[in-house]
């Protein structure tokens, strides 16, 4: 990461009705050495092939990797620093009241077949996203469960307005990959928008903003993608992105497979962060000066685990008396010993955390929150005084009626909460907890907590957020969102502790004024890891690797954290 | 003999009716669902509705499985939700994937154990004998699953040969050569513990027959031992080998979904389990369907097999 210098110039002209912001930033700059960036190859690896072509209609890690590499959006989200850039948008306005922004497209910007880039493709894209059979964005481009608009003022201005105000502005535009009207206007009209680019599209019919174009698509085995001539972003020294002459993405679907074929050569590196067990065989091969491992450091979210919180579920059920109480909660993150499990879980590469957020999210997390602690003493006291103590001496827990302290933990199959989950059940047996693990595939557990009426005791998940600024994740925050997992879709908040936060996230959504959209999260924090309705235990840290043969990239902690940027990858020749 | 080829075929298509039909059904029975499944949580709760919706997975899982039924009597197998795409249209092509693996590598695996059967059975007390039993024993006992990742492990670390999928990119796609070196590690893998299985019940047949009273005869009639053993005795000795061909093909099937996962080979046993993490139940019924067309298919050429062995098994048979 410090190797890589970027040119950054961020201009903010304050006008007497409208605030003007432009930039020129994004782009990669410093070369590693003297020869030209330009040219070469390199291969990487998914684990699935993608279902589609077209991201408004899935949301799949292929599809999403198709449109990275070959579709480009008016601002995007340097998962480097967070920062919002310009990127097919070249400035933008915004009115006093924060409602409408005024966009500029760059001039000159044309699609992969030649057809100049318009206002136009950008409504129609919007459109697209609302198509009622796409459903992969439908929601993303709502604000307070509004649409937001966008209209075309003339070919290269695009005035977007916005329900309510919203404090990230158009950031909410990174969401929206800009296709080309001319192309797939006819079947938004026709209603077969849904099945349109589809995996069995030739190639040579897709059409793109992005540094690549799809070259090739042999089923089960490989994508290849061929640099796009017409991409329209140079870098800093004026050389045409991207630097790379093709990226050939091989589909191979075994984890500890696709290892083995990073440590031949075969691929240059994974869409994938490395997986604790596999650091072992990387370091190896770095160590022969084979490959280059990037440590990213801690990741933004650590996996959750919480209670069914939904009012009247444990009514015929005596556990009720203590299943939703905040200090039980309180105990099992006070009982885990957070170094045993960041040895066990991620074989010593994580950190200690508490609540949703780790300080790799420098922009929003609370620094002065509380440190997590290892107490099983206090861990005690609190479940005692929720009437949970050792009453007939065999080393275990009871409640008032003397039914022993146990409760079942769903957790997902295969995955490294599975790992996550044991942990949590041999730390709480030492305190006199049983917890019995429940390992469900993927689609079983998310249907089992975000059914009306769920019925689980408690889960242990991989939370991810879309996005590191808070206001783009409200259903998390907000009691009444779809992913408030631990209550999901409450018509008014069940707890006063709900109801300040969705006060104080309603602010901080709206404010346009960065030090106090901080403070106002600040304090949703301190309120959120007070009562702990989601507990976390370690972050891992974010280890990718590389060929030696990569040099440039720009890496990120989000998935995938160097192709999110392709155009500034290059090869040392 | 066409009577028997014709129940043959009435076996097979029962058979396949009935393997899609479990498959379906129980796929759809599992808890969670295609929608539950890719949009996660966070989905708002009127999308995922309309999702169901349009799926038809809102509705009872004896009515989907009418709607199935009703559309597969015609030749529709459905749609894959995964790739938005006509099941019909994906399946076959990584099926003859599987084909290609399946039969290549049950040729390897009889051109490897039965030799290796016949002359441990003929001589059992050779050290030979001794080590090649050992090394059959270590394969039969080893899963494929290890042996793929062993021979990938291999391949990656010498670079003798490519460690996944089925081409390499940049090269034409009609490369015979390339396609030839891709195939050596998956079926190698599978090949591997059929060619141990057929090498423990070739030399166990062969020992049998060895000690036949018309062994004997023929040996003291002046007849070279080694003539004996490679005519006389291997004709008498393939019969249970044979027999036990159609059983082979099937947990050939069934290990080559491992493989085609380690090895990247894109077969059908990749497409089914794609389809699984996804809940696709079509694609899921079609996969199961498919293979159970190429078990049966595999069962009538060992049952060919047999009745150019010994035609009297096949006219005994039902």
């Amino acid at each position: 990461l410090t190797g890589l210098a970027e040119t950054r110039a961020v201009i903010f002209v304050a006008l007497a009705a409208t605030t003007l912001v432009a930039c020129n930033r994004g782009a990669p700059a410093a070369r590693e050495n003297n020869s030209s960036p330009q040219g070469g190859s390199v291969t990487v690896s998914i684990q699935s092939e993608p279902q589609s072509f077209n991201r408004f209609v899935k949301r799949d890690t292929g599809t999403d990797l198709v449109m990275l590499l070959t579709q480009a959006r008016l601002v995007r989200v340097n998962r480097s620093t967070q920062d919002v850039e310009p990127w097919l948008a070249e400035r933008w306005t915004r009115s006093d009241d924060g409602l409408r922004y005024t966009i500029t497209l760059r001039s000159n910007v044309t699609f992969s077949d030649g057809h100049p880039l318009t206002a136009d493709d950008v409504v129609f894209s919007l459109a697209a996203a609302r198509d009622p059979k796409a459903r992969a964005l439908t929601d993303v481009f709502e604000i307070a469960g509004k649409p937001l608009q966008l209209a075309v003022a003339d070919p290269r201005t695009v005035v977007m307005t916005l329900p309510a105000p919203y404090g990230p502005g158009v950031r909410i535009l990174d969401n929206l990959p800009i296709y080309p009207k001319h192309k797939l206007e006819d079947t938004l009209k026709n209603g077969t928008f849904s099945s349109a680019w589809g995996v069995t599209t030739p190639p040579g019919e897709l059409v793109g903003l992005g540094p690549f174009v799809l070259s090739q698509y042999v089923p089960g085995q490989r994508l290849v993608f061929a640099r796009n001539p017409r991409f329209f972003q140079k870098d800093s020294a004026g050389v045409a992105l991207p630097y790379l002459d093709r990226i050939t993405v091989e589909i191979i679907p075994d984890q500890s497979a696709e290892t083995l074929a990073f440590e031949s050569g075969r691929i240059d590196m994974t869409t994938d962060r490395i997986r604790p067990e596999d650091y072992g065989t990387i370091k190896r091969a770095a160590d022969e000066g084979r490959a280059k491992i990037l440590d990213l450091g801690v990741t933004y979210d650590a996996d959750s685990l919480w209670f069914n919180l939904k009012r009247g579920v444990f009514a015929a059920d005596p556990r009720g008396a203590w299943l939703q109480r905040d200090e039980l909660r309180q105990a099992i993150s006070l009982a885990v010993d957070r170094k045993i499990f960041a040895d066990t879980v991620y074989l010593g590469a994580g950190v200690p955390v508490l609540g949703p957020l780790t300080s790799a999210n420098k922009k929003w997390f609370a620094a002065d929150l509380p440190a997590p602690a290892h107490d099983p003493d206090r861990a005690r006291t609190l479940l005692a005084s929720i009437g949970l103590r050792d009453r007939d001496g065999d080393g275990r827990l009871d409640d008032a009626s003397g039914n022993p302290v146990r409760f079942t933990l769903l957790t997902q199959k295969g995955r490294i909460v599975e790992r996550g989950a044991a942990v949590i059940r041999d730390e709480l047996k030492k305190i006199g907890i049983t917890v019995d693990v429940v390992a469900l595939e993927g689609g079983a557990l998310v249907q089992q907590f975000t059914a009306e009426r769920p019925t689980y005791d408690a889960v242990y998940f991989s939370l991810v957020s879309t996005d590191t600024d808070p206001a783009n994740n409200p259903d998390f925050w907000f009691s009444g969102g779809s992913a408030h997992v631990w209550n999901i879709g409450q018509k008014t908040p069940a707890t006063e502790w709900e109801r300040d936060i969705d006060q104080l996230m309603t602010r901080q959504v709206a404010s346009s004024d960065e030090h106090e959209r901080k403070a106002l999260f600040d304090q949703v924090q301190k309120v959120f890891v007070a009562h702990l309705p989601t507990v976390q235990f370690v972050a891992p840290t974010v280890l990718v690797a590389t060929s030696a043969r990569v040099g440039r990239v720009m890496p990120g902690l989000i998935r995938p954290q160097i192709l999110w940027a392709p155009e500034a990858v290059s090869v040392l020749r | 003999m066409l009577g028997f080829v014709l129940r043959r075929l009435v076996f097979a298509l029962v058979l396949v009716a009935a393997v899609s039909s479990a498959s379906l059904i129980l796929a759809a029975l599992a808890p969670g669902d295609f929608v539950a499944e890719s949009f996660g949580p966070g989905a708002h709760a009127g999308t995922v509705a309309e999702a169901r919706a349009q799926y038809g997975l809102d509705r009872p899982v004896a009515a989907q499985y009418a709607a199935w039924l009703s559309r597969a009597v015609r030749l529709d197998f459905g749609h894959s939700m995964l790739y938005d795409r006509p099941v019909g249209s994906i399946v076959p092509e990584r099926a003859v994937n599987t084909a290609i693996l399946g039969a290549t590598a049950l040729i390897v695996a009889t051109l490897i154990g039965l030799p290796f059967g016949i002359v441990t059975g003929s001589s059992p007390r050779g050290i030979g004998a001794s080590v090649v039993r050992g090394v059959s024993i270590v394969l039969l006992s080893t899963p494929p699953l290890l042996t793929s990742l062993v021979l990938v492990f291999i391949a990656a670390r010498t670079h003798w040969l490519p460690v996944g999928g089925m081409t390499t990119a940049g090269i034409a796609d009609d490369s015979l050569l390339d396609r030839l070196r891709h195939l050596i590690v998956p079926a190698a893998a599978l090949a591997l513990p059929f060619a141990a299985t057929l090498e423990r019940l070739q030399a166990r047949a062969m020992q049998d027959v060895i000690g036949e009273p018309f062994i004997a005869a023929t040996v003291a009639r002046g007849v070279p031992r080694t003539r004996v053993v490679w005519r006389d005795a291997l004709k008498a000795s393939l019969r249970p080998v044979a027999a036990l061909y159609g059983l082979m093909i099937g947990t050939l099937l069934s290990g080559s979904f491992v493989v085609e996962v380690i090895t990247s080979w894109p077969g059908l046993g990749r497409l089914m389990l794609d389809a699984l993490r996804a809940r696709d139940v079509f694609l899921v019924a079609a996969c199961a369907g498919t293979g159970a067309l190429l078990l049966a298919a595999g069962t009538l050429v060992s049952d060919a097999i047999l009745a150019f062995v010994d035609p009297r098994a096949i006219e005994s048979r039902p």
